[in-house]
């Protein structure tokens, strides 16, 4: 399997504050990466860099065999739904139609195939009965459906989603992981960021952060109760409940350790 | 309908009408953004802003509008440079500067031999003393703003949604934000002769902000604010003239009233 994102000793700082220290990692081509680890640990700051948002401080970060910034018109980038101004008076349309700028520029004009891919993006994500609905108008989950859709109008060879599935209904997050699984078949490198176990699991290749890379590989490989105690402190029960560990109603408040339920690794 | 037309038979009223629906237009195109992107604190400062390179225009005998346009770009940069080199939110350096430029330009005013008057006249401007020089500059910047917002639409509107997408999508936001706050300026500049420094401020949110709560699209947002913007010269012109109240106060009053009229009285089916 080749490598859709490589990276040597990269490291990611905001100034003073170091959100990755310096750092080995890889995302597999052709397959879904799962990024975890606390929050702040370096998530969403990682996505930001294999995007060209965010120059590394050191190391060498290559993306698609050349730089970020030069790759960027291959990315497909879904940013966290709440740095979303949701308040913008656009339609449901205008919102996925917004990806197809990446390729018409400032002043390209929309043509027949910039809206036969709105349409398809429409359909993928169940959109198109509430295509002409006003942004401020739709739940939680249906505006995250359309970030996502604007990120799939757009050509693309990886998609990076940050935390497309947090906080979400059951429907909205079940049409997101099918569109995911879907994009993997069709050869696209997907990076999601999240605190969902579950979601990790089901990915191909897990990166476990705590700003640092603690682990990364197969969700076999880097789910053991070592490295989970190395990124998040914790003791752990293997079950089937599933826990997010950021979920404060999960948080004893009277120990030091959280206690955390994972699910298994093999049903 | 002599009560209507009577009013505007006068020259000078007819400039004031021109001058005021140029000023309209330009300012709810450029306000649009300032009240989608939150800039109201920023257009409100960027207003009082311009104030110090007036007053100095004024002591010193040179053309207002090129004092107007350095304290603007002035105003700007500073900010940027609390911004960058200090840990406080833009916010902070926006009200930093914006209470310097307004104290200098007081105290640069302070300095002539007729304050009260110049004060009064920068802060509130006197649309029944427009100009045909300020009839040709307004129309040219409205001219200059229509044709920037057209090019830089979509980078506005992306700008707008997400900082980062617009980035993603070579859209250039960096540059987007410092063109909408040159518009900005520029219709500050522009507008302050015919309705004020203080009072332009009052164009470029009201009749958006007003546009807001009844349409759902952003270039009809554009267009009922300008609708709305020459709807409130007009009757502003009209009130000041049988009133005998300050015309510019009297347009800025109208536009603000008309935003509260909707916001109580807008149909049901605007309020989702």
């Amino acid at each position: 399997m080749t490598d859709a994102v490589v990276a040597r000793g990269v490291e990611l700082t905001y100034g003073d504050r170091v959100a990755l220290a310096a750092s080995d990692f890889r995302f597999p081509a052709g397959a879904i990466t799962a990024l975890i680890g606390p929050n702040g640990s370096g998530k969403s700051t990682v996505l930001a860099a294999v995007a060209g948002l965010h120059e590394p401080a050191a190391g060498e970060l290559t993306v698609l065999g050349s730089t970020p910034r030069k790759e960027r018109p291959r990315i497909a980038f879904v940013p966290q739904s709440t740095k979303v101004n949701d308040l913008l008076p656009v339609t449901v349309r205008e919102v996925v139609a917004m990806g197809r700028y990446a390729s018409l520029g400032m002043l390209g004009r929309f043509g027949p195939d910039d809206r036969a891919a709105l349409d398809e993006a429409l359909d993928r994500l169940d959109l198109q009965p509430l295509a002409a609905r006003h942004l401020r108008e739709l739940s939680g989950g249906q505006r995250q459906r359309v970030f996502v859709a604007q990120g799939l109008v757009q050509s693309h060879d990886m998609l990076l989603l940050d935390e497309p599935t947090t906080g979400l209904d059951i429907v909205s997050t079940e049409v997101i992981r099918q569109v995911v699984q879907s994009e993997r078949a069709d050869g696209c490198a997907v990076v999601i960021t999240t605190h969902d176990f579950a979601e990790a699991r089901a990915a191909d290749h897990v990166v476990l952060l705590a700003n640092r890379v603690v682990a990364e590989g197969a969700p076999e490989e880097v789910f053991t109760p070592e490295n989970l105690a190395d990124a998040y402190g914790l003791e752990l029960n293997s079950s089937h409940e599933h826990v997010d560990v950021d979920d404060p109603a999960h948080r004893p408040t009277q120990t030091l350790h959280r206690h955390v339920e994972i699910p298994p690794l093999d049903d | 309908m002599d009560w209507l037309a009577e009013p505007f038979s006068h020259a000078f009223m007819q400039r004031a009408a021109v001058a005021g629906i140029l000023a309209a237009v330009t300012t709810a195109l450029v306000g649009t953004w300032v009240v989608i992107r939150g800039l109201t604190f920023m257009g409100d400062a960027l207003a009082h802003g311009v104030l110090p390179g007036i007053a100095l225009a004024v002591l010193w005998g040179f053309d207002p509008t090129l004092g107007a346009a350095a304290s603007a770009i002035l105003m700007v940069l500073g900010i940027n440079v609390v911004h960058r080199h200090s840990r406080l939110n833009e916010d902070a350096g926006i009200g930093l500067l914006f209470v310097g430029m307004l104290a200098l330009g007081v105290v640069i005013i302070s300095r002539t031999p007729s304050y009260t008057g110049s004060l009064t006249g920068i802060l509130f401007g006197d649309a029944l003393a427009v100009t045909t020089r300020d009839i040709v500059l307004l129309a040219a910047t409205l001219t200059a703003v229509t044709v920037t917002t057209a090019v830089f639409y979509r980078s506005f509107l992306v700008l707008s949604f997400n900082t980062d997408k617009a980035e993603m999508l070579g859209l250039h936001p960096r540059a987007a934000h410092v063109v909408m706050l040159a518009l900005i300026t520029l219709a500050v500049v522009a507008s302050f002769r015919t309705v004020g420094s203080l009072l332009v401020f009052g164009l470029l949110v009201a009749p958006p902000a007003t546009a807001s709560l009844l349409v759902r699209r952003v270039p009809a947002m554009m267009a009922a604010g300008a609708v709305l913007g020459v709807a409130s010269v007009v009757v502003g012109l009209l009130v000041s003239w049988y009133a005998d109240t300050a015309a510019s106060a009297t347009i800025a009053a109208v536009a603000v009233a008309a935003f509260f009229v909707v916001l109580l009285f807008r149909p049901v089916s605007a309020r989702r």
